[in-house]
């Protein structure tokens, strides 16, 4: 079974990027399982067709842990892809960091995390050690980086990748940096900026997903780009992310930039 | 921020705000204090004050209410169910409702002042006593001592004067209060409220009203300012410890009152002088003090009575170990010479 974890910026295009790569891994008869942790919940919607799925922690609060069976709580979106949201609290209350403990504990008593493939989609910002939690051991050990040519997106990778080199350290921690994924904002040599980045970092570009306007139609029709446009540039890109991830054998402890390197990279950019 | 210090450094003395805090609050006999966290942090405290309140003789059940976080509510935020807990308690017959915080739930943020500020039928008083945060068990003394003293009014003076901030876990607790009362009635005082010792709210209402307040360590000179600041009642910053120190406490007493404290000065010394004169068979031992505190406001009591009784002081090989405790006023440094007449003739 292979653990992948994709992390980046918020806004970045973690949820759209992980539910094609889902969806692609999915078309080559993969069983795969796709898990929303963020507290907003829409990881999953495109695979669900536009549906907001109960989450894990919804249900911890209104039925308590033990009524819970993995039936309600998983769900079967495009192709077979099985979706789960971890959920957490509304804006501005509660520990949504604890939510993701609580969430993955549930998952381990279910015997949840199994497939071929399990895809964790998760929040922008590590902004505490909950939501390092799917880096942890027993859980994703190969970690992608979302990120465009932009430098805030850069800097939110790079502080990621402190992330993961400080779990390498540990005993036992076989959380590796498995790749970049550049989802492009359009700026002017954007692909080069991101995979020299990916190379200063001890790790690869793996894909390059340009931008596209067939993106908003799928998600404004509710559908992954390969269910919706299954044929188009966009999806076959998908696809090859779909490919490159499950030959990736490259993974590395990051070597994470200090800030004023990573602003002369993506000055040198321009 | 605070920092954290070297894990060698545990003080015995340091101890946890929520801990301090309800030493205080579970004195108020009609309120409750809500603990809001898991319920671990109220069954533990409680333990703590029935069992030093039984060795103290107050057979008082402290009335303590946890909110009782689990899981999800730190997931989600604990305020509801912190919300929950005070309703359930107004339903009872309390004239207030304190709620200490634990380190958890400053840790989510849960807004306990907020939740506190709602509509309540009886005054509903939020102390932040997060261990974490850095503060000691004094700190929780001090922060719940303010929180009461807001709660009473300037009111008329009568002439009392009040104690503040007893010790209410120390084992000679109602001791030393005695030994003050003693000195106070000497000078023909009348001794106010304890502030706060098994106390009421109604009777905390007349906090203001003292002439003087005599706090019983100077660790709460800041309870002290507030008073003085809210009411304009000065303040003696602690009780006396030892012999001479008991003497000049009566000056200071007799001072602040602007009354003539000579003649309680003199009925003393002949107390001390008569205390002193029953322990001559003290006199020319070998002695060297031991715990259990080193405090040197003890110490310098310590060598002063031995000095008095000619009570030889030194590390030698003859010497009989001689235990130091906090002497309160006159009455605890007879007590200590009690204890050392047993360890001199054991």
């Amino acid at each position: 079974m292979k653990q992948i974890a994709l992390y980046g910026k918020g806004g970045i295009g973690k949820s759209t990027t992980s539910s094609n790569l889902s969806a692609a891994l999915s078309e080559r008869g993969l069983d795969i399982l796709q898990i929303g942790c963020d507290p907003k919940r829409d990881s999953t919607r495109m695979l669900m067709h536009g549906r907001f799925i109960p989450t894990v922690m919804d249900l911890v609060r209104t039925q308590g842990d033990t009524a819970i069976t993995l039936s309600d709580v998983e769900f079967p979106g495009y192709n077979g892809v099985r979706c789960v949201e971890a959920g957490g609290p509304e804006p501005g209350v509660g520990c949504a960091g604890r939510g993701i403990i609580a969430t993955f504990q549930l998952l381990e008593k279910f015997g949840a995390l199994k497939g071929d493939v399990i895809v964790y989609d998760v929040l922008g910002d590590v902004v505490c050690g909950g939501f390092a939690m799917p880096m942890r051991e027993g859980y994703a050990q190969e970690i992608y980086l979302v990120t465009s040519g932009e430098l805030m997106s850069l800097y939110a990778a790079n502080n990621i990748c402190k992330a993961i080199k400080r779990l390498a350290s540990r005993v036992k921690s076989n959380c590796r940096l498995a790749g970049v994924i550049c989802n492009a904002k359009g700026q002017p040599k954007e692909e080069e900026l991101v995979a020299e980045f990916a190379r200063q970092v001890n790790s690869n570009l793996i894909e390059f997903i340009p931008r596209d306007r067939v993106v908003q139609l799928a998600e404004l029709n509710r559908k992954t780009v390969i269910e919706y446009e299954p044929a188009s540039a966009q999806a076959e890109c998908y696809r090859s992310l779909a490919a490159r991830v499950m030959e990736n054998t490259r993974l590395t402890i990051p070597t994470p930039l200090e800030i004023d390197d990573l602003e002369h990279l993506a000055y040198s950019f321009i | 921020m605070i920092l954290n210090t070297s894990p060698t450094l545990s003080s015995r003395s340091g101890g946890c705000t929520l801990t301090g805090a309800l030493s205080v609050t579970t004195h108020v006999r009609d309120a409750v204090s809500i603990i809001h966290g898991p319920k671990g942090c109220a069954h533990h405290n409680f333990s703590l004050l029935h069992a030093t309140g039984l060795d103290n003789d107050l057979a008082v059940i402290p009335d303590l209410v946890s909110s009782a976080l689990a899981e999800s509510d730190i997931v989600f935020g604990g305020e509801e169910a912190l919300a929950r807990t005070i309703l359930a308690v107004c339903e009872r017959d309390v004239s207030a409702v304190f709620v200490l915080s634990t380190c958890i739930v400053d840790t989510i943020g849960d807004d306990v002042v907020a939740v506190c500020s709602r509509e309540y039928p009886v005054p509903v008083i939020p102390i932040s006593t997060a261990g974490f945060l850095g503060g000691n068990f004094q700190d929780g003394v001090n922060k719940a001592l303010i929180s009461l003293a807001a709660l009473a009014e300037p009111t008329q003076n009568n002439g009392c004067v009040n104690f503040i901030g007893e010790m209410n876990l120390e084992y000679e607790v109602e001791e030393n209060y005695a030994e003050i009362a003693r000195i106070l009635t000497l000078l023909g005082l009348t001794p106010g409220i304890r502030f706060v010792h098994n106390i009421t709210l109604d009777e905390i209402s007349e906090l203001g009203a003292a002439q003087l307040n005599i706090l019983r360590d100077p660790q709460l000179v800041p309870v002290g300012e507030y008073l003085k600041d809210r009411f304009g009642t000065p303040f003696l910053p602690s009780f006396p410890t030892g012999l001479s120190d008991t003497l000049s406490f009566i000056e200071s007493i007799a001072g602040s009152c602007g009354i003539d404290g000579k003649r309680a000065v003199g009925i003393e010394q002949a107390l001390q002088a008569e205390i002193l004169a029953d322990f001559t068979d003290l006199a020319d031992s070998h002695a060297v003090f031991c715990g259990p505190v080193s405090d040197p406001m003890s110490s310098r009591a310590a060598q002063e009575a031995a000095d008095a009784l000619h009570i030889r002081v030194g590390n030698d090989q003859n010497a009989n170990a001689l235990p130091v405790h906090p002497v309160v006023g006159t009455a605890g440094v007879k007590r200590m010479l009690h204890r050392w007449r047993r360890s001199l003739h054991a």
